[in-house]
């Protein structure tokens, strides 16, 4: 066989095999994005709440806690509020439910005070000063919101801004996963 | 031919083994050059040269060093923070980023995976066509003498066929292949020595048996493997006997294995159980769980309800995680008719 035939059988081959891959593959429709700490451990975190009680999230194993990366000038964030206030008071009311937590983002204490306030969700707002919770979570912009398993392994993570159901469903999906 | 020239002339053989040494002598003096310490750096150096390598996650084609952006600061709090530290190597450090916000901040490539043919493909690239260029080289120096009519028969009978095409380029692709092996070779020697490593390659440590790790995987194996999750707490333990979460769920397990023993087994598990979640309160007054298990086996265990009642009050004080509250709550009601209420 010339060379030249066996280049171009070559190339065509490459070029489907590369056909065939677009075709099998899912499209990401996930609402979960990637990031290199899905099932991990998550990094160990330590801080104080606005309102100066100390948190430490290794204290937190045997709960499902959600973080949420916040910071009030954020209009995304603005907008998935009113679904974290009805997730947080859903899980609230559940036996075992998942402790929310807001994680303050580039933000003063006293906005995030003025914000709640305003636009309802008493659960616990988490310092984050010099950014180094967001540094250990990957967070580059807000709003996100991260979910990590009873042991302590992270297990889900959304950018942007959720709706209305969208975490309950997730949080759902997961809970079985955990229980099969 | 002049007296100078004369002297200058080597025989063939003398010229490669020059060639040869120059060769050797350029790639000693380049590997030098590229491992050569410079010394210690300030700290302010230390971020600004880790800073450098790492791309700011919310711009275009800034790194963290230039860039003013929020992400870009965080970054560089945490750089500085653990250069202060002083423990983890710049590496590390660069490593710690890229396992949080990916690859794409690295702006050195991983020398492993898909990234390291960033490495790998010019140095391929290069060798070949310096092996190309010889064998070029060489066919035109026959081609020369085989015109001049010196050497043209022998050349042509040392191949030892006679329709001349496959005989020409079998050299070309010994060659080819020697040269793609080689550069191969060598390009994976680059990426391991210049690509960005990762917390599990060798060169920066690894965080596989890291206290984070093993309490983990202590953590999945304890509903069903009990033995093993006491055996990764005790491994804990003994890099940091004041490790709370292992103390307090190393003695919870012990006592819950315990139960299925004989009396005196169940006795000194008993006694061991209440020193260590005692150790652990002391350790870390507000920590949740130590209480809420000192409660639990108090009652159990010990049959003591007046204390479990007040080790109970206490625990849910501390607001305990979801797990470790239904514990508590299942067990509220059976201490309250032991006590009468």
């Amino acid at each position: 066989m010339k060379p030249a035939r066996i280049g171009a059988l070559a190339v065509g081959f490459v070029m489907l095999a590369l056909v065939a891959v677009l075709v099998v593959s899912d499209g990401d429709t996930d609402v979960g994005a990637r990031s290199p700490l899905l099932g991990q451990p998550a990094p160990a975190i330590e801080t104080t709440t606005i309102d100066d009680q100390p948190f430490t999230l290794a204290r937190r194993k045997g709960s499902w806690v959600v973080f949420n990366f916040f910071n009030s000038t954020c209009v995304p964030c603005i907008a998935e509020h009113p679904s974290l206030v009805k997730f947080a008071e859903g899980e609230r009311a559940r036996p075992g439910g998942a402790e929310f937590y807001t994680v303050v983002n580039d933000d003063a204490d006293a906005a995030i005070r003025d914000f709640f306030v305003a636009n309802g969700g008493d659960w616990s707002k988490l310092r984050d000063t010099d950014g180094a919770i967001a540094v250990a979570f990957g967070v580059a912009k807000v709003p996100e919101t991260w979910i990590i398993d009873p042991n302590g392994f992270v297990r889900l993570r959304i950018l942007g801004a959720v709706t209305d159901g969208v975490l309950e469903a997730q949080m759902a999906r997961l809970r079985e996963g955990a229980n099969s | 031919m002049t007296t100078a020239s004369r002297r200058m002339s080597l025989t063939p053989a003398a010229r490669r083994i020059a060639w040869a040494v120059v060769l050797v002598a350029t790639l000693v003096l380049l590997v030098f050059g590229a491992g050569r310490n410079t010394g210690p750096l300030t700290q302010q150096e230390r971020i600004d040269v880790i800073t450098k390598r790492i791309a700011c996650p919310t711009c275009d084609g800034e790194s963290v060093f230039v860039s003013r952006a929020s992400a870009a600061q965080a970054i560089r709090a945490e750089v500085a923070r653990q250069v202060g530290d002083g423990v983890k190597t710049d590496d590390e450090i660069v490593a710690y980023v890229a396992d949080r916000f990916g690859g794409q901040v690295l702006l050195v490539p991983r020398g492993s995976g898909i990234e390291a043919l960033v490495w790998v493909l010019p140095v391929v690239l290069a060798v070949v066509l310096v092996g190309v260029l010889i064998v070029l080289f060489r066919r035109g120096n026959r081609g020369n003498r085989g015109i001049d009519g010196e050497s043209g028969g022998p050349e042509m009978a040392s191949t030892g066929t006679t329709d001349g095409a496959p005989a020409n380029r079998r050299p070309l692709v010994i060659t080819l292949a020697i040269a793609l092996v080689v550069g191969i070779g060598v390009g994976v020697l680059v990426a391991r020595q210049s690509g960005q490593r990762l917390p599990l390659q060798t060169a920066t440590g690894g965080i596989e048996d890291s206290t984070a790790s093993l309490l983990a995987q202590a953590r999945l194996a304890g509903p069903t493997d009990v033995k093993s999750a006491i055996d990764l707490y005790g491994r804990v333990l003994e890099t940091d006997p004041d490790n709370v979460e292992a103390l307090t769920y190393r003695a919870w397990l012990i006592m819950l294995s315990a139960r299925q023993f004989d009396e005196s087994l169940r006795t000194q598990a008993y006694a061991s159980t209440i020193t260590a979640l005692g150790r652990a309160i002391e350790l870390d007054p507000a920590y949740p769980d130590a209480m809420c298990f000192l409660g639990i086996v108090v009652f159990r265990d010990g049959g003591d309800a007046a204390s479990a009642s007040e080790f109970l009050d206490k625990c849910i004080a501390r607001q305990p995680p979801a797990e470790v509250r239904g514990l508590v709550e299942s067990l509220r009601a059976e201490v309250d008719a032991a006590l009468g209420k």
